[in-house]
């Protein structure tokens, strides 16, 4: 594992009017690591992981990606723009509701943006999401539109979707939570195999305790808007210091 | 006794109609009305041979009854457009412009929008600079056109703005994380999808259209009801002449 970080966070916070919804969070991300991010609902996590691709705009802070630096505070809408294009280029996100497009075929879910934002050819765009929609196993749908596919398979053709533009860094906001019971492992799976074969950087927001023990080199636990407990999920899990971790823990376990 | 005697016919003709089907008396109805039209048709004493003789003059109107209707589709669409994503901009100059023009068209009557852009702009070209004075200038269907198409674009940006709304937010967002831009967002994503909800009232719009260009008529552009209320007006048969079309 490379030891420079690949994500960092640097004292960011974020306010919805007048309610501090993330509280002076640092972290590093390494790269290839995967970290679990869990806590009571409310407690910020989606927030925090939509301001590393600047889905929203922390209030104060920096954020860096893979070399491309973002300072809140005031900018010129062109130096906006092209940081949040560059710092998106090189995240992919997975959200709990899929939101696959709706009016294009699976393949075209896959292949539209690295044609449009990367004007990459279309017969090459394609190719590569089949790569990638072989890689989650739902390449026999490729033709289908998303209101045929199960949300299983929904889910994974997300990911592929995220993939085919190459991230450097995976952002999955509780990509289990919206599918019915029997239908979380499959895409478990492929997260797993994300992590193991392709060593993607990742950060998911998740209450799957197994997989977390699994797949994650640490884990971190919000509450209400801060970070407050970090470590490697097996010793988190059994030695947790903080009463609200271990309260939290002793809930879901 | 009697009240029963009322009851037992009224249960008889229930009876008896409860027989029909909803169609068959809705048949009957539709009858009725055409042949009490029928009549009215001859006690009135409707000069046929009139309707007859003029009726090629007056279908002589349809194709610029058409040509209007078209022409102000095809402005009102785009203007449509643009003034519904104006709408729900974040652009403070063109959210107010939009909803100037919104709540501008909307609040005043088409009829004097028409004659607004057919009398009133050809008085503002003594202020313009020589040589863009003839713009302001416009024939009958030209500033019957533009009158429909900026009035129409008005109502419809509100169906558009509406159709844009209803895509859910979470299309956005995906869009933009895998690094769109805004504007590919809207062309790719969210247009696509407003579409469908779009369309079906779009039509009835244009239907609308059709029947409001008989407004134009006003500014003395041949139209159908144009030529149908000359005529009318000229041999005293206005009862006949908007019905000849027909
Ligand atoms: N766009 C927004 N505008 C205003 N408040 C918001 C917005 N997004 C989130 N919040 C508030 O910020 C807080 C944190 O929300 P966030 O979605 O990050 O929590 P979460 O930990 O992801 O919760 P959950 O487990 O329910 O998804 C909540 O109180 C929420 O109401
Ligand atoms: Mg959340």
């Amino acid at each position: 594992m490379d030891t420079n970080p690949i994500v960092s966070l640097r004292n960011v916070c974020k306010w919805f009017g007048q309610n501090e919804v993330l509280k002076d969070i640092t972290m590093d991300v390494a790269s290839s690591e995967v970290i679990v991010i869990f806590g009571r609902s409310g407690s910020g996590k989606s927030t925090l992981l939509r301001c590393v691709n600047l889905l929203e705009e922390p209030t104060s802070g920096h954020i860096e990606v893979d070399g491309i630096g973002f300072e809140a505070g005031p900018h010129t809408s062109r130096l906006r723009r092209a940081t949040v294009h560059d710092i998106r280029m090189r995240t992919g996100m997975v959200f709990q509701e899929f939101n696959l497009f709706p009016h294009l075929s699976v393949i075209q879910n896959v292949s539209d943006a690295p044609g449009t934002v990367k004007k990459m050819q279309k017969k090459d765009a394609e190719e590569l999401g089949m790569h990638f929609l072989e890689k989650v196993g739902v390449a026999d749908k490729k033709d289908e539109h998303p209101i045929r596919l199960s949300g299983g398979q929904k889910q994974r053709v997300a990911i592929a979707r995220a993939l085919t533009m190459q991230p450097k860094v995976m952002l999955f906001d509780e990509p289990t939570s919206a599918l019915d019971p029997e239908l979380i492992g499959e895409v478990l799976a492929v997260m797993k195999d994300l992590a193991g074969e392709l060593g993607m950087t990742m950060m998911v927001v998740t209450h799957e305790m197994g997989f977390a023990r699994e797949v994650a080199n640490r884990m971190v636990f919000m509450h209400e808007g801060s970070l407050i407990e970090e470590g490697p999920p097996a010793e988190l899990v059994r030695g947790a210091k903080d009463p609200r971790t271990q309260r939290f823990l002793e809930a879901v376990l | 006794m009697t009240t029963r005697t009322v009851d037992g016919v009224r249960d008889a003709i229930e009876a008896w109609l409860g027989r029909f089907s909803f169609r068959t008396k809705l048949a009957v109805v539709w009858a009725f009305i055409f042949v009490a039209l029928a009549v009215l048709f001859v006690a009135f004493q409707f000069d046929t041979q009139f309707m007859v003789d003029w009726l090629p003059y007056i279908l002589g109107g349809v194709p610029l009854t058409i040509l209007i209707s078209v022409g102000g589709i095809l402005l009102a669409v785009p203007l449509a457009l643009v003034a519904a994503l104006a709408r729900i901009s974040s652009n403070p100059v063109l959210y107010g412009v939009s909803g100037f023009y919104i709540s501008f068209i909307r609040g005043t009557p088409l009829i004097v929008q028409i004659f607004f852009i057919y009398l009133g702009l050809p008085q503002l070209a003594s202020y313009a600079p020589e040589a863009l004075a003839p713009l302001f200038i416009l024939g009958s269907v030209t500033s019957g056109i533009l009158a429909l198409g900026l009035n129409y674009g008005a109502y419809m940006a509100e169906i558009f703005r509406a159709g844009i709304q209803s895509v859910g937010y979470g299309q956005a967002e995906a869009a933009q994380a895998l690094g769109m831009t805004r504007w590919q967002t809207t062309r790719r994503i969210v247009l696509p999808q407003a579409v469908r909800t779009i369309i079906p009232p779009t039509g009835n719009e244009f239907i609308a259209m059709t029947k409001d260009s008989a407004l134009v008529g006003i500014v003395g552009t041949q139209e159908l009801f144009f030529r149908a209320s000359k005529i009318g007006r000229q041999y005293f048969h206005s009862l006949e002449t908007p019905s000849s079309p027909r």
